[in-house]
């Protein structure tokens, strides 16, 4: 296949942006409202993984024991906590350890301890869980099986918390494939359609190259890459307006100052998301293009 | 070098353009196409340059079936192939010479040699001079001639002409028929569809007549 020469092909690339004045904007806007709102939801799922992630690293099940727990059934207790293998790390802390933290936490209000006889507080093992079953189903599932091991008062985690936001980020990313299909599919219908004008004002000349040999490649390169660069176009502003919002966002909600790609405070979207969502305009534009010069040469 | 062989060529349902018709063009020879409006005579010339396919039987083309030939494959028939039309098809918003030049990048044509074959058809048609002009301040006639300088861009073996007269007074089209001579007697194949009965009669040229899709006549076959 015979393709143009890379600095007549991007000079042809200019002139027919050039010429694609109101058209060729709005096929660089549609592009950035569907780049930014795919960039919306990307970050708002790259932020609540991060949550989600920073959480999960300090995740403890409590294990609380009946006070007449026997030292036999705790070390058989502990046993089988090690084998376990959603357990990362087992640390015990007995009755007397759990007093002695909770007056540290409640120091100066001695007041609270008063009227304590006995010390109601009962020994606990922390398990650290490992990350790949830390998912809703999986807890309840070990919850259950300790809390039918002998001398096991209850066990304690944030349930809610794991479902909820596990439940949320699973939406986000379901919302985010179907919002990006739909959006993607409007943006190469909006894209395709202005290209068709540009080809259509060609189309003299594209009859001129079919006659003499011109091979499709060569006749096609020149639209796909201006679809390419409104694509590009397109998702470089959304990435600008999506950084600014953002910016704004954490400033209102008083969050440490942000820096890009996550450095300092808040989470931004990382260079490989950024690449990605340039890459995903590009596609979008450059797909549009494909669309509407291959309907024209086949007509 | 052009051979039909019981070609039919029918668009839509029942409309024939063309009926059983076998044909064979030599190499270097210039042939009259003629006929009434409607016989046939540019369905013909599209089916050879595959703009079309025919309904039924078969087109060597410099010896390629191009019945046959991959789609990939019909450009490069193209670039064996010069075409012209009666309506000269030239770009406005380009001048004379970047007319040629879209040809030359379309074949990848070296700069230079592109400039050097630019100049050389450009003086072969009489219009060097007016290399930097649009084409829509040229006459009829002249435009006529820069398409034909288009169409031999790329070497044509065969040069393909439909009605390149149509448009042009008696005097021009005698020039662009001594012009075409010119380039026939160089050694390219030429196969010219017109209906103008006295241009055709004015030349002693092998002339096939199609009628109602069919050939009728044929003094050199």
């Amino acid at each position: 296949m015979r393709l143009p020469r890379l600095g007549p092909l991007l000079g042809d690339t200019l002139v027919n942006l050039r010429r694609g004045g109101w058209g060729g904007l709005a096929a660089v806007g549609a592009i950035a409202v569907c780049s930014l709102i795919l960039g919306c939801l990307w970050l708002l799922t790259v932020n609540l993984q991060a949550i989600l992630s920073d959480w999960r690293a300090q995740f403890e099940v409590v294990v609380f024991l009946r006070d007449d727990i026997t030292a036999d059934q705790r070390e058989r207790l502990r046993r089988w906590l090690h084998a376990e293998a959603a357990v990362a790390a087992v640390q015990y802390t007995s009755k007397e350890e759990a007093l002695a933290l909770f007056k540290r936490e409640v120091r100066g209000q001695a007041s609270l301890l008063d009227g304590l006889g006995e010390n109601p507080l009962p020994a606990s093992f922390q398990l650290r869980i490992r990350e790949g079953h830390q998912t809703g189903t999986a807890l309840r599932a070990f919850a259950t099986a300790l809390e039918r091991l002998e001398g096991v008062e209850e066990v304690q985690y944030g349930r809610e918390w794991v479902d909820q936001v596990g439940r949320l980020v699973s939406v986000l990313q379901v919302a985010g494939w179907a919002v990006g299909t739909i959006l993607g599919g409007a943006a190469i219908f909006i894209v395709a359609n202005t290209i068709r004008l540009a080809v259509y004002a060609r189309a003299e000349e594209i009859e001129v190259l079919r006659l003499v040999g011109a091979t499709r490649g060569y006749i096609r390169a020149p639209f796909i890459l201006e679809g390419l660069f409104q694509g590009l176009l397109g998702a470089g502003l959304a990435l600008l307006l999506l950084f600014a919002g953002y910016r704004f966002v954490v400033w209102r909600l008083g969050l440490a100052s942000p820096g890009l790609f996550g450095l300092g405070g808040g989470r931004f979207l990382e260079p490989l998301h950024v690449a990605g969502l340039l890459l995903t305009g590009a596609v979008f534009g450059g797909a549009g293009s494909l669309l509407s010069v291959r309907r024209f040469l086949k007509a | 070098m052009v051979q039909f062989f019981r070609v039919h060529k029918t668009f839509g349902r029942d409309a024939e353009a063309l009926r059983d018709v076998s044909l064979d063009i030599r190499k270097g020879e210039f042939v009259f196409l003629t006929g009434p409006s409607g016989a046939g005579k540019t369905t013909l010339l599209r089916l050879i340059f595959r703009d079309l396919l025919p309904t039924a039987g078969q087109i060597l083309v410099a010896g390629r079936n191009v019945v046959r030939l991959p789609g990939r494959e019909v450009p490069a028939l193209r670039r064996m192939l010069g075409v012209i039309f009666q309506d000269c098809r030239l770009l406005m918003d380009r001048t004379v010479a970047e007319n040629l030049h879209v040809v030359a990048r379309a074949l990848g044509t070296a700069e230079d040699e592109a400039r050097r074959k630019i100049g050389y058809l450009l003086r072969q048609v009489g219009l060097l001079h007016r290399a930097n002009e649009s084409p829509s301040a040229l006459s009829g006639g002249e435009q006529q001639r820069v398409a034909i300088a288009r169409a031999l861009m790329n070497d044509p073996l065969i040069l393909l002409a439909d009605e390149p007269t149509g448009n042009l007074d008696a005097e021009l089209a005698t020039d662009v028929i001594r012009l075409l001579r010119e380039v026939n007697a160089r050694g390219m194949t030429i196969l010219l569809a017109t209906h103008n009965a006295t241009l055709v009669s004015d030349q002693a040229k092998r002339t096939v007549v199609l009628k109602a899709g069919q050939v009728v006549a044929d003094n050199g076959a």
